[in-house]
């Protein structure tokens, strides 16, 4: 094995907090509003005041989804005012034509097997910012402006449906908003199997202990194995 | 009857005395909390109010929302038509026809000039010059444009007139558009729903009769009154949507016991209307009362979002019929083949640069 030379502490324990609660309630979200969508469980006979079958799958979809808006807001936060190297917007420029030159280009290469070099970055590359923007950002943005714009139907003329209640024209009708709330969510198992396996990969490939890194927060920098 | 009765003129003609109007008035002005300095200003409007002149056009339609309006009970329809509203023109309810009607609809349009209220009832087929929809010798395109012109309000009937309803339902074969879509310099007021409950119909015209003014709207131009909350926020039936106690199959216990019709596709917790408050034909039942669930006939579209028998739409996707789950799930599926055909790639490559460093060596 080769020995390890450098350690570089890459995420900072706000990013660590942030991810293990988004990932939880995404998981939460996910399972509960599949339910929530087609409830499998019904209860024995009897009156209904002695159930809360669905009651109890909404409360957990909105308790978590108000634990992923505040953990969201928080993450937001630390990008734009954290001062964190690794954790900030600083170096994404998607409107900038540079940004999606040299190095953007040699990532791609080197997933697409057309470079053996794999550019190595300590904190995202430039493909990762992108896919974590594109599903993270835009996708849990989404999510949130249309979860909260159908939480405001509960109670109209209430916050969230004067603050959030124009999507529902925008998408057409409450139950256009609720299907892409549904399709939409897909995207958060899609990017759970790309995320995973890019981190595995990674390390396999880099060895730079970034698997675990999102525990201790430290990556490694090893030595090249003599073969 | 004279077309521009005032309320005070209905009284005189009924027997009430001028003594009694009076008493009349001023109570009204107790019912509705206002100072007594106000009473002159009701015995003003009482006497020089004339009844609103209403326009009711036909465009491409089926008649239902005449047919719920004529059963309204509260206001009745004899109360709206013969103390409210002068229904000028309707080409389904009036005696006369052909040319004595048409004129008919022209002279209250001069005399009435920015004051009537055009109601209605259809939507107008824009294809082909609006070939698809002709109605007194002309296409209902050109007679809607016409009307509008002087209007004061538009009151747009039923789903067809708000949102389009079947007619304008994939493929749109005659391009059906509702009333918003060609009148864009009116207030319209939107009162969708296939048909629209009776009470909401009556309601309307009563709002807009007492006030001089359109009802408040929402975000889809529905008076809020009635529009304002889901079928399913006041649902009878929504205790047991709470309890997870739902309908699986339309013979089984449930439907006997009458729990939630949410698992048939019920559109109520996503459908705005007043069926479960006012409900129909006077308070009788609505649909889910009836053990159907809500097809959702007041949401715009809500036929290009079937089946009506289960919750999530039916979408084209990859040449077939999908719903967001099949998408998701064949979308997920196809991330991980890519994600372990990338794996297999990778392997592959690192074999092949192992066995070439040890060839080297």
């Amino acid at each position: 094995m080769g020995r390890i030379i450098e350690e570089i502490y890459v995420w900072r324990l706000p990013v660590r907090l942030y991810h293990w609660i988004n990932a939880l309630c995404t998981v939460a979200l996910f399972v509960t509003g599949l339910y929530i969508a087609a409830p499998l469980f019904n209860p024995p006979l009897g009156e209904a005041v002695w159930y809360k079958g669905m009651s109890w799958w909404r409360y957990l979809h909105f308790a978590s989804a108000f634990i992923f808006v505040a953990n969201f807001l928080f993450r937001m936060y630390w990008a734009v005012f954290g001062g964190d190297k690794y954790g900030r917007f600083g170096g994404f420029r998607p409107w900038s034509p540079a940004w999606w030159g040299k190095p953007f280009l040699e990532q791609v290469e080197s997933y697409l097997f057309l470079r053996s070099e794999e550019p190595n970055y300590v904190g995202h590359n430039p493909v990762a910012a992108l896919a974590h923007f594109l599903f993270i950002f835009c996708g849990s943005s989404f999510m949130i402006f249309s979860g909260l714009a159908m939480y405001g139907e509960n109670n109209p003329g209430g916050f969230n449906s004067v603050w959030f209640g124009w999507m529902i024209p925008l998408f057409g009708s409450s139950y256009t908003l609720h299907w892409a709330h549904h399709l939409m969510a897909w995207i958060f198992p899609i990017y759970l199997i790309m995320h995973l396996y890019a981190v595995f990969r990674h390390d396999v490939v880099d060895r730079t202990s970034v698997t675990s890194s999102i525990v201790t927060g430290y990556k490694h920098k090893v030595e090249e194995e003599p073969v | 009857m004279q077309s521009n009765q005032t309320f005070a003129d209905l009284f005189r003609a009924g027997g009430v005395s001028r003594r009694d109007f009076l008493k009349f008035c001023s109570l009204t002005s107790v019912y509705l909390g206002l100072s007594p300095s106000m009473v002159p200003s009701i015995v003003e409007a009482m006497e020089k109010k004339v009844r609103t002149p209403v326009i009711w056009l036909h465009g491409l339609e089926c008649t239902c929302c005449s047919e719920s309006f004529i059963r309204s009970s509260h206001p009745t329809i004899e109360d709206l038509l013969f103390n409210m509203i002068s229904l000028d023109y309707d080409d389904v309810l009036s005696a006369t026809a052909g040319h004595q009607l048409e004129d008919v609809r022209r002279k209250t349009m001069k005399d009435y000039k920015g004051k009537y209220i055009l109601a209605v009832e259809g939507n107008v087929s824009t294809k082909d010059d609006g070939v698809y929809c002709m109605v007194g010798g002309d296409s209902f395109l050109n007679t809607i444009k016409e009307t509008a012109a002087d209007a004061a309000a538009i009151i747009a009937w039923g789903a067809c007139a708000s949102f389009g309803c079947v007619q304008n339902a994939q493929p749109n074969p005659s391009g059906a558009a509702p009333i918003s879509d060609i009148i864009k310099d009116k207030p319209i007021v939107k009162v969708p729903g296939c048909p629209p409950i009776s009470e909401v119909m009556t309601g309307v015209v009563t709002h807009f009769h007492t006030f001089g003014t359109l009802p408040e709207l929402d975000r889809f131009g529905r008076p809020k009154a009635f529009y304002n909350t889901r079928i399913h926020d006041k649902c009878y039936r929504r205790a047991f949507f709470e309890a997870g106690m739902f309908v699986r199959s339309f013979d089984d216990e449930a439907t006997r016991k009458g729990w939630c019709l949410y698992k048939m596709g019920c559109k109520g917790p996503t459908t705005y209307n007043s069926c479960s408050k006012i409900q129909w034909n006077g308070g009788t039942s609505f649909p889910i009362g009836s053990g159907h669930p809500c097809i959702g006939c007041s949401e715009p579209n809500f036929w290009d979002k079937g089946p009506f028998y289960t919750r999530l739409a039916e979408v084209p996707f990859l040449g077939s019929d999908s719903n967001a789950d099949k998408i998701g799930v064949i979308a997920v599926g196809a991330a991980a083949a890519g994600a372990a055909a990338h794996a297999a790639v990778t392997a592959v490559k690192k074999a092949k640069a192992g066995s070439e460093d040890n060839d080297k060596a």
